[in-house]
């Protein structure tokens, strides 16, 4: 019968669990993990985050082959990706951008800037033939020679010159190839940038397709870029946890069969645990319909407590007496530690953040249900005793030892002071803002993406160019107008090169200036004419030139929506946006040298042209982010207060079993702030689980049981979950993942602080008994 | 190295047929001769006859083939010009302005130059019979050696090149482009000894590259 409910029961978490991954979707959008936008600033960056110019690109260095043979994978991998519905460009300096710009050949005249400071006059088009004359002799010229009839002044030729990267790579075998010899893309993903997900299924096919390629087996691909680092990332870290937590089960099962001596409480802990998960993530689906991938794994890591429950009834079970029996017993107390926890994560649900509300319905739900689960499913599922905990060898002893330890009265409120004194004067900084600090990204690789970066004069992943304005024409109009303040900014080495969107197309208003300064066709002719005089051109060969240019007179200007149906229409659409009623235009920079130079820009601008800094508005962000987390747990520590102090009755006691929470939290962070690591999201969650596990520690030990055995089986189940705690996470602080390392440490420090710290200071009488 | 690489050419021409072998048999031998180390230079008189002029434009200054597969052209008259071709990239700068690169892949009529005059000067046979098929007519004495483009992306381009000479040394490179365009390159001997008229017809051009 235990067997077939203990079946049933694994089936039903079983199927659930199925059932919720199939329904719930993981969002990994940072929308619903930070508190809303204030800023336009800010709103910019949660709208654009990953989607941007700079941030979609993948850098790409292929090496390890002789050069003929680098340049062919090079063509081959860009004719590949150029038919891979995953990526929107790629380039490798094969690229004819003069047939690009053919596509809009007959816009050349509205779009080039040589009217803006030419006309068609006699004195132009014969130095300009002139310079043709010669072409023709060059080596180059039958590249020319098709065009010349049509576009003499080679218009053509000025707007692929426009729009080629500011600074190219050399060529090789007529593909870019860096100084130490590997051959270069660069390849723009569809996704953004800071989606793990499906950046990783678009590198898995870029390196599917260059593993095809003939002769890829001997040269290696080297991928860069904001894209490749997420997935790294998420990479690294999931294999990391995978490793620790396998070494930390093995460690927990051997350390139940020592601790039980029986198989049983091996088979049957984690089943209310991993209840609470399931239905948390079953709310979390009826409720959101998704979750934040942040809140999955702080929730996980929060509903650490439920693993306790268990433990603490097998621990605490007789021989002789019915299981269920024991549960009631400890109920009460188990109760009161749920409820008063739970109580202080409503103070998340009340934060007014899509995130943390999550958290708080995953971690309520779960621990509610891995209590009910412990109280009434799990004396269904267990034979009876065979041992009682409190005759483990040894127990007595340890007893006694802890029992004889000095008190002093004094001690606390020493330690409390000198704490805070370090945790407030301690040298270095308080908290971590930079979330690069929390990458997993070898410095070898971030070395690597910078020098790929300025080889290809990709733009800058960290500062993006605002330029705003009520419409999209405003934007370009607004561009082409700061563009020779740009360059002045070029020339004085404040950044090595930028990108405006009025670079692929000017405003309507520029383009009707350049129409008007056209020519009609028989100034035109007239023109031609007196310029051809002793030149070697054959009369009339410009027919199609002055067709051309007549043409052009008559046209409809381009508009941002027509040219976004072109080839480099993708390049424009990623640079000028919509933000609410008015229009926002991102120039892309790259090698910003000195950001404040641009905020002479800003002012002559009056502030419609402006510095993005990704990074100080991602940090401040995070800022704000925080400032909510720490209302947040201050709201929750409050309500965690109320709520022991009205289950125990009586204020006297709720101090006895928060006040060695209070120091323990404290003690955590005199450590961490003595060490000087600053602290980030992760060490704050880290604190409250590591308060919540302490809150079991103190309320079993303030219990007055007036039986010793009794005394000594609290004493067996709070070692038991110590060591299982300081097991598990301290095995996480060895992680080379600094967010992994983070939790692991803090809640380790925080396991052996609460443990100790409620040993010493439980109420007088209590473990000093026997003293 | 050469040695060696002649030697393979030479293995293989014995292996095919003796009618096939003949016309590679007389081309190897005659570049062969021609060969000479690195750097060597020769004055050069381009005369370019084009569709859309109603006369031929002429170049004059000097080659260089300064080994592998750098070139470097520099004109002199009517015009400052210096081209230079290798590593897979064309640059042209002409006076004193501003240098333009673009990848030969884009170019390939300059590329074909490039191999052409490699083959003259270098007499590197291989490199040459990776693009054209080769022919060689005439004797030791008065030969022409005919290349014709084996790629696609060539033959858009490019018809044939073919090269006039004597003995040891060659006279005339005529490049006919696919749209009929030609320029005929006058170069050693024929350079030093000039042009007979301001804009000679193709036809006494190329009559003189082939009976003088």
């Amino acid at each position: 019968m235990r067997v077939a409910i203990w079946f049933v029961w694994l089936v039903l978490v079983a199927a659930l669990g199925w059932g919720v991954a199939r329904q719930l979707k993981i969002s990994s959008d940072l929308r619903d993990f930070v508190p809303p936008a204030r800023t336009a600033d800010q709103k910019l960056l949660l709208d654009e985050i990953g989607k941007g110019p700079g941030s979609r690109l993948l850098l790409l260095a292929i090496s390890g082959a002789p050069d003929a043979q680098l340049a062919d994978l090079s063509r081959g991998l860009d004719a590949a990706l150029a038919h891979d519905p995953a990526f929107t460009h790629v380039a490798n300096g094969s690229h004819d951008l003069a047939q690009i710009a053919s596509a809009l050949l007959p816009y050349r005249y509205l779009l080039s800037p040589t009217l803006d400071t030419h006309r068609f006059d006699a004195a132009y088009l014969r130095a300009q033939l002139q310079q043709r004359v010669e072409d023709l002799s060059s080596p180059a010229a039958s590249l020319l020679e098709p065009w010349l009839r049509r576009d003499p002044t080679l218009e053509t030729l000025k707007l692929a010159q426009l729009w080629a990267p500011p600074h190219q790579p050399k060529l090789v075998d007529g593909v870019w190839f860096s100084h130490r010899g590997e051959a270069l893309l660069v390849a723009e993903t569809k996704a953004a940038g800071f989606d793990p997900g499906v950046q990783a299924r678009a590198i898995e096919s870029l390196q599917g397709h260059f593993a095809a390629l003939p002769g890829a087996r001997h040269a290696k691909l080297v991928i860069s870029g904001p894209g490749w680092f997420g997935v790294q990332a998420s990479r690294h870290t999931r294999a990391e946890a995978e490793r620790f937590s396998t070494i930390a089960t093995i460690g927990f099962v051997i350390m139940l069969l020592l601790a039980y001596r029986s198989a049983v409480p091996v088979l049957v802990t984690a089943l209310p645990l991993l209840s609470g998960a399931v239905v948390g993530f079953a709310l979390l689906a009826l409720i959101f319909g998704h979750a934040h991938g942040i809140t999955v794994a702080f929730g996980f890591t929060l509903l650490g407590v439920a693993q306790e429950y268990p433990l603490r009834v097998f621990s605490h079970r007789r021989v002789g007496v019915d299981t269920a029996q024991c549960v009631r017993e400890l109920w009460p107390l188990l109760a009161t530690a749920i409820v008063s926890v739970c109580i202080a994560y409503l103070a998340f649900f009340a934060s007014g953040v899509a995130g943390l509300q999550q958290l708080a319905v995953f971690t309520i739900g779960g621990l509610i249900t891995a209590g009910v689960c412990t109280r009434w499913l799990l004396p269904l599922v267990v034979p009876p005793a065979q041992h009682d905990m409190a005759k483990t060898p040894g127990l007595a002893r340890a007893w006694h030892f802890l029992a004889r330890l000095p008190r002093p009265r004094w001690m606390p409120w020493l330690v409390a002071v000198v704490g805070v004194c370090v945790v407030v004067f301690a040298p270095g900084k308080f908290w971590q803002n930079d979330l690069s600090a929390l990458t997993p990204i070898p410095k070898a690789e971030l070395q690597r993406d910078a020098r790929l970066r300025a080889a290809l004069g990709a733009p800058d992943v960290r500062y993006l160019l605002v330029l705003r304005a009520p419409s999209a024409q405003g934007v370009l109009a607004l561009s082409g107008r700061v563009a020779p303040a740009m360059r002045a900014l070029v020339a004085r080495h404040a950044l090595d090169g930028f990108e405006l969107p009025s670079r692929y197309l000017p405003s309507i208003a520029t383009q009707k200036a350049r129409q008007a300064r056209l020519p009609d066709a028989a100034t035109l002719e007239s023109a031609l004419h007196q310029a051809m005089q002793g030149l070697p051109f054959r009369a009339g060969v410009f027919a199609p030139f002055v067709a051309d240019v007549e043409a052009a007179r008559k046209l409809a200007p381009l508009t941002p929506a027509r040219f976004e149906a072109t080839p480099l229409g993708a390049r424009l659409e990623s640079m000028l946006v919509q933000q609410g009623d008015g229009w926002v235009g991102l120039g892309t920079l790259s090698g910003v040298n000195d950001p404040a130079a641009f905020a002479v820009l800003a002012k002559d601008t009056h502030g419609t042209v402006h510095l993005l800094d990704l990074k100080a508005s991602t940090e401040s962000l995070i800022i704000a982010y925080r400032h909510r987390i720490l209302v947040a747990l201050g709201i929750a520590a409050l309500l965690l207060c109320v709520a022991v102090t009205l289950a125990l009755r009586s204020p006297r006691r709720a101090l006895h079993v928060l006040g060695p929470m209070a120091l323990a939290t404290l003690l955590v962070l005199v450590v961490l702030r003595a060490a000087g690591i600053p602290l980030s999201l992760f060490h704050l969650v880290s604190l409250t689980l590591a308060a919540g596990l302490g809150l079991h520690y103190a309320l079993f030990f303030e219990r007055r049981t007036g039986d010793e055995l009794e005394d000594l089986r609290t004493l067996h189940a709070t070692l038991v979950c110590v060591a299982s705690a300081l097991l598990v996470f301290g095995v996480l602080a060895l992680s080379s993942v600094p967010v992994l390392r983070a939790i692991g440490l803090t809640v380790a420090l925080g396991v052996a602080f609460h443990f100790s710290l409620s040993v010493l200071m439980a109420p007088a009488g209590h473990l000093r008994r026997e003293a | 190295m050469r040695a060696l690489r002649r030697l393979a050419v030479a293995c293989l021409a014995l292996t095919a047929t003796a009618a096939l072998a003949a016309a590679p048999t007389l081309a190897e031998s005659l570049l062969a001769k021609l060969a000479k180390a690195p750097p060597v230079s020769t004055p050069f008189i381009q005369v370019s006859y084009r569709g859309m002029l109603d006369r031929p434009l002429v170049v004059s200054g000097t080659l260089r083939w300064l080994g592998g597969d750098r070139m470097q052209r520099d004109i002199d008259k009517p015009f400052k010009e210096t081209a230079q071709l290798g590593d897979g990239e064309l640059s042209v700068q002409r006076g004193s302005g501003e240098v333009h690169r673009m990848p030969l892949a884009r170019a390939p009529q300059a590329g074909a130059m490039l191999a052409g005059f490699r083959a003259l000067l270098g007499g590197d046979l291989a490199a040459l019979e990776n693009d054209f098929a080769l022919s060689a007519q005439g004797s030791q004495a008065h030969w022409v050696i005919t290349l014709v483009p084996r790629t696609d992306q060539l033959k858009r381009q490019l018809a044939s090149i073919v090269i006039d000479g004597r003995t040891e040394a060659p006279r005339c490179l005529t490049m006919t482009d696919a749209n009929g365009d030609t320029s005929i390159t006058l170069v050693g001997a024929m350079a030093k000894q000039g042009l007979q008229s301001v804009a000679p017809l193709e036809s006494a051009l190329a009559a003189r590259c082939r009976n003088q």
